[in-house]
């Protein structure tokens, strides 16, 4: 039975999309995830507009001191299982914007974090091997709050 | 004994509730192909062979998932709007003649096309009343939308489906089926036309979708429901889009007609049946990806002064014909 569902977590990966305070470079990157180029929905992964019905967040950019409570309200309105991947350099650690009297920091000072993309802004390449890297390691179940931190250190 | 083995075989496996539940996951694959196909992309490739298992991924992720219930909401109506939309479609679809006769034998009666017609607008109704009980605005707003397309499209749907009845002189879907010896598509292929377009708003697909018009609204009625309910809604969709298509195929398509070649007739009857609907379902999902969609307000336009006088028109001409004009021919 956890096999079964394991399986279908696996391969259905539904994202939303949040953008915390992002330069807009790094949600270019992920609108070329899901046009024809790089066309993630050949594995299943699917933009939803609704945090209920989402498996994966995507955050992109720092946060700002605005927009953490409103991550953090988007996040706790998903439904368990769910996993964060934080995109760019900046949703990892603040990037440029660290530091700012108005930047709380990387996306992992207001919610948990699975996956870390750096790059400013990653290619699509590194967010899908990203994405990819999260999924596999559901393949024996951890818990969702499991915290990867591997592809932080460049 | 036996017969209400046979009986209990025909609703639980074939044609009844499993064969329709893998022919809906088979016909959201295939629209979900030609929707890639036509955007220039591959669409689902890796789950199963060729992605053919991605909704029956989807969904069993969906009822392994947490389920939140808004405190805010109407818990009763949250809970069993998405089952009840589904089961009434699918109680609706037993009635069409899948293979040759519908899935509970005998059960056709005078009128059941009218019957037919009153279930999916109490599935929509459903649809209307998992928005509205989900507390939230923009469940609201779509739930809404949901009843204003749907009050405002049924009249007109209800019209056209008065053509092939007229043309077969009966209200019955079996006897329907049984008079095309020359599918109706051909003998009235305006109402056919216009019955594709209106069955397309209907079912809440581009240019008509603005009940779940993501820009706007999220995702519509669907926007608070999450785990197995939602799997259950999703699916409610799905099995609507294929009674669309289905009942397309009854109405204008000659349901299972066609040649039977050798071995059981139910087999070929299935086949053809089943052909038919995938072609519906191939041109509704290329109207929705050429089309861009409407403003709720273009919609409700486009009903009251496009769609149902041309449908008046067209059921006036199809009756004249068929009073005049066919006993000639
Ligand atoms: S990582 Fe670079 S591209 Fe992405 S939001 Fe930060 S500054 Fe913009």
């Amino acid at each position: 039975m956890t096999n079964i569902a394991t399986w279908a977590r696996v391969k259905s990966p539904w994202v939303l999309h949040f953008n915390s305070g992002a330069c807009n470079g790094c949600d270019i990157e992920i609108v070329a995830l899901l046009t024809p180029k790089y066309d993630v929905e050949r594995f299943g992964i699917k933009l939803e507009p609704s945090p209920r019905h989402a498996d994966v967040l995507l955050t992109t950019g720092c946060v700002t001191q605005q927009c953490a409570e409103r991550l953090k309200r988007i996040y706790e309105q998903m439904p368990q299982p769910k996993f964060v991947v934080a995109i760019g350099a900046c949703a990892c650690s603040g990037g440029v914007f660290a530091g700012n009297y108005n930047v709380v920091g990387g996306v992992d000072k207001v919610i948990p974090v699975n996956a870390y993309i750096p790059g400013c802004p990653p290619r699509p390449e590194a967010i899908i091997d990203g994405v990819v890297k999260l999924l596999n390691s559901l393949q024996p179940p951890k818990p969702a709050k499991k915290e990867e931190k591997k592809d932080v250190k460049q | 004994m036996i017969d209400y083995l046979w009986l209990i075989f025909r609703v639980l496996v074939f044609p009844g509730f499993t064969f329709l539940l893998f022919f809906t996951m088979f016909c959201d694959w295939i629209e979900r192909k030609v929707e890639a196909r036509m955007q220039n992309r591959m669409g689902p490739s890796f789950t199963g062979p060729r992605g053919l298992f991605q909704p029956l991924a989807d969904f069993i992720k969906l009822l392994t998932k947490e389920e939140i219930t808004p405190t805010e909401s109407k818990k009763n109506f949250f809970r069993f709007a998405p089952i009840l939309a589904l089961s009434v479609l699918v109680f609706a679809l037993c009635f069409l003649p899948i293979d040759g006769t519908s899935v509970i034998p005998n059960v056709s009666f005078g009128g059941d096309l009218i019957f037919v017609m009153a279930l999916v607008s109490v599935a929509n109704f459903m649809l209307f009343l998992a928005g509205w009980s989900s507390a939230n605005p923009y469940s609201s707003i779509g739930a809404a939308r949901v009843l204003t397309q749907f009050l405002g499209y049924d009249i007109p749907l209800l019209m056209l489906a008065l053509a092939p009845a007229f043309l077969a002189g009966s209200l019955t879907l079996a006897t329907i089926v049984s008079s095309q010896w020359v599918p109706f598509a051909v003998l009235a292929p305006w109402a056919f036309v216009l019955f594709i377009i209106t069955m397309q708003a209907e079912l809440e697909k581009d240019p008509f979708d603005v009940p779940h018009a993501e820009s706007e609204v999220v995702a519509g009625h669907e926007t608070e429901y999450s785990g197995g309910k939602l799997a259950f809604l999703k699916l409610a969709r799905d099995v609507q889009i294929v009674f669309g298509a289905s009942l397309i195929t009854v109405l204008f398509l000659g349901g299972a007609n066609g040649p039977v070649f050798f071995g059981f007739p139910e087999f070929w009857g299935t086949l053809w049946f089943v052909l038919k609907v995938l072609v519906i379902i191939v041109i509704s999902e290329y109207i929705t990806v050429l089309f861009a969609r409407l403003r709720i307000d273009q919609v409700v336009k486009a009903n009251w002064r496009i769609v149902l006088p041309l449908s008046v028109l067209s059921l006036i001409l199809t009756i004249s014909l068929a009073v005049w004009i066919y006993p000639l021919v």
